[in-house]
């Protein structure tokens, strides 16, 4: 059973509604527990007592299906890049993406590896980034708040981005993953 | 007839906020346990709000988008046929209408819905929660059955309510003094039913993520949220008439389902989980055994 | 069984250079002919039952590939180590993976890595760790990573200074140092 169909975007949004459901949206972030490089491991110190991201309202999910927020979190292989690019489309809208560490933007430490992507935004939008090499859990729950404030102004809309631009980013998708075998859109 | 919908109207509503709060509630328990902070207490109606809104595009086949509906239909089942408070006459619903078996079918009527709604998304985690909670759930059933025979026999009624007016005469006369082994067996099978921790083998969040509601997103899910908050409160209510002598009025009701509500999350925030077979295997003898003695009692 | 494989390298009939000795440690260097031979009776009489690895260095000034098979005896732990040059192009390997079945990924990997040629593994010739390469292999050195990443993932974003003093200022203007700071204060 597929869907052939691409996304679109809804128009018929009250503006009343909206405003509500940002406030809803930035103080009930769930996140995809899918770690694609080295960063994962600076996540799991936001779930203990000292840190603790679920007084924001933060929690994680195993699940894409039920997750608003993907962390890219470091480096991104090519090969992670399709994994990445089916867990992004299976999240429901509104969906946002944190990119951790210096290499998701120039490519860090790893700039001239043969398969490590060096400016994640030209595959993927990306609505925050967190610099350092790797963040400190401070930085990523600074990071968090940032996003916390896009949503709640309205302006963390990587996802329409996305939407609008599929052909853009699918043609940088298909450059350098040379196995390309995915479906028009991951439902 | 209207006040009858008016009355079940009000029930169900406030019964999902205060198994909201209550979830709430028990998120901030959790984490004071754990040392942290916790979330607000409102983050459940954040959270629902939050999802009900999100935009919902997967469609797994029919009994996909019916589970959530059994799910409340369930608990709104269960939560109706229960009498709320005694000798309240303004807020009755259906509860002189049915039995105690009619109550325990409608509690598996909702965990069937669910079960395959599940087995109709397709995923194998949900598909393996399913066959777990399945196997486990006949077994609880057993104890649970166990319990009513106790009741039964002991008081010679079924009815809810009679079982509730027996209980009336001071605090001695609780079903909790009067079998006290039925109601140690009755508060085991509590804990699966609430899938508190040593039983949680279905939703089993190391194991297999999140068991059955996988590929549940958005609305759908919302649903099925409200719908175990709802379930929550209406077994809640029910073990408060069955053992603790039914509630006087609204402010008994809410003391004592909240009293009740946290003997399974102190329970299951310093319990690791039992495998399957073990918990099976436990929940066959243990509540079963403890039930037969009071029988016993009885018979003797 | 003896443990230590001395015996079987006095007792062969080729030559054999000893890399290092050691209590539980035994290097050895030899032509790639004897390369079969050497291994299958160190496992068949000295016990070493492990195939923990097989890596490669490509030394390129000497226009040679160095394989390399470590043998381990799960029993005491000992390692039994043997090398052996190959020439770079159309490099072509025996396979052990009839033997130990951990070499099938091994030398699936050293495949896709390094082109070499592993005759009769049934595997080689599937996806490793790079989906579709279709450039030359990765980790040989005369591949270059650099000219490779900017052709494919674009150049990367640089700063223009080291300092961010001034990187800060420039970019935003906000930057107002109190007290300048001196250059041998750096």
């Amino acid at each position: 059973m597929y869907c052939n169909k691409l996304p679109e975007i809804p128009d018929d949004r009250k503006k009343i509604w909206e405003k509500v459901d940002n406030m809803a949206r930035a103080n009930s972030l769930w996140v995809t527990a899918f770690g694609t490089g080295c960063g994962a491991i600076e996540l799991r110190p936001l779930h203990t007592s000292r840190f603790d991201m679920e007084r924001f309202g933060i929690a994680m999910r195993p699940t894409p299906r039920q997750a608003d927020v993907l962390i890219i979190s470091g480096y991104l292989a090519v090969k992670t890049l399709k994994r990445v690019i089916r867990v992004y489309e299976q999240i429901q809208d509104p969906k946002y993406i944190i990119a951790l560490g210096s290499c998701t933007m120039n490519g860090g430490m790893y700039y001239d590896s043969y398969n490590t992507l060096n400016i994640l935004d030209r595959y993927i939008p990306v609505d925050v980034y967190v610099n350092g090499c790797m963040p400190r859990p401070e930085a990523i729950i600074d990071g968090f708040s940032l996003l916390m404030k896009k949503i709640k102004e309205g302006k963390a809309e990587g996802w329409k981005n996305y939407i609008e631009n599929l052909e853009y980013y699918r043609e940088n998708q298909k450059k350098v993953i040379s196995n390309w075998d995915l479906p028009d859109y991951n439902w | 007839m209207t006040h009858l919908l008016l009355s079940i109207t009000v029930t169900t509503i406030a019964a999902l906020a205060w198994g909201l709060l209550l979830g709430g509630i028990s998120r901030m328990v959790t984490a004071r346990i754990h040392g942290r902070i916790g979330p607000r207490l409102t983050q459940n109606y954040i959270d629902l709000w939050k999802l009900f809104r999100k935009k919902s595009s997967i469609h797994h086949g029919t009994m996909f988008w019916l589970a959530p509906m059994f799910r409340i239909a369930g608990g709104a089942g269960v939560l109706l046929l229960v009498p709320l408070i005694v000798g309240n006459t303004v807020i009755v619903n259906m509860s002189f209408s049915g039995d105690l078996l009619l109550v325990v079918y409608f509690m598996f009527f909702g965990c069937l819905g669910m079960a395959l709604g599940a087995g109709d998304s397709g995923h194998p985690y949900a598909v393996i929660a399913v066959s777990r909670g399945l196997a486990q759930m006949s077994s609880y059933e057993l104890s649970f059955s166990a319990v009513i025979l106790v009741l039964a026999a002991g008081l010679k009624t079924l009815s809810i309510e009679e079982i509730v007016m027996a209980q009336q005469d001071g605090i001695l006369s609780w079903n909790l003094f009067r079998y006290p082994f039925a109601t140690v067996a009755a508060l085991i099978t509590f804990l699966p039913m609430q899938m508190a921790y040593p039983f949680s083998i279905v939703l089993a969040p190391q194991e297999i993520p999140i068991g059955p509601p996988t590929e549940y997103s958005s609305r759908l899910l919302s649903f099925m949220f409200s719908g175990r908050a709802l379930f929550g409160v209406a077994k809640l209510v029910l073990f408060v008439n069955l053992f603790f002598g039914g509630a006087s009025g609204w402010v008994s009701l809410l003391i004592k389902t909240f009293l009740l509500y946290m003997f399974p999350i102190f329970v299951s925030s310093v319990f690791p989980r039992f495998r399957t077979e073990q918990s099976i295997r436990f929940l066959w003898f243990v509540p079963t055994s403890l039930a037969a003695i009071d029988l016993l009692r009885i018979m003797i | 069984m003896e443990k230590q494989p001395q015996r079987i390298v006095s007792d062969s009939g080729f030559e054999i250079e000893v890399v290092r000795k050691d209590e539980g440690y035994f290097h050895v260097r030899v032509s790639r002919a004897n390369v079969i031979e050497l291994i299958l009776s160190a496992k068949q009489r000295c016990g070493k039952n492990i195939l923990q690895l097989i890596s490669v260095v490509d030394r390129i000034e000497d226009d040679i590939f160095q394989l390399t098979w470590i043998l381990e005896d799960t029993a005491d732990s000992s390692v039994f180590i043997v090398s052996a040059d190959y020439p770079r192009e159309n490099c072509s390997v025996p396979t052990f993976g009839d033997i130990w079945p951990t070499a099938v990924i091994f030398e699936r990997e050293l495949h896709e890595m390094y082109g070499i040629e592993f005759p009769g593994n049934p595997r080689q010739y599937e996806d490793f760790l790079l989906e579709g390469w279709k450039e030359l292999p990765p980790m040989r050195r005369d591949f270059d990573t650099l000219e490779y990443s900017i052709r494919t993932y674009g150049e990367r974003r640089k700063r223009i200074h080291t300092d961010p003093r001034k990187f800060i200022a420039e970019t935003t203007g906000e930057w107002d140092t109190p007290v300048p700071m001196k250059d041998e204060d750096r």
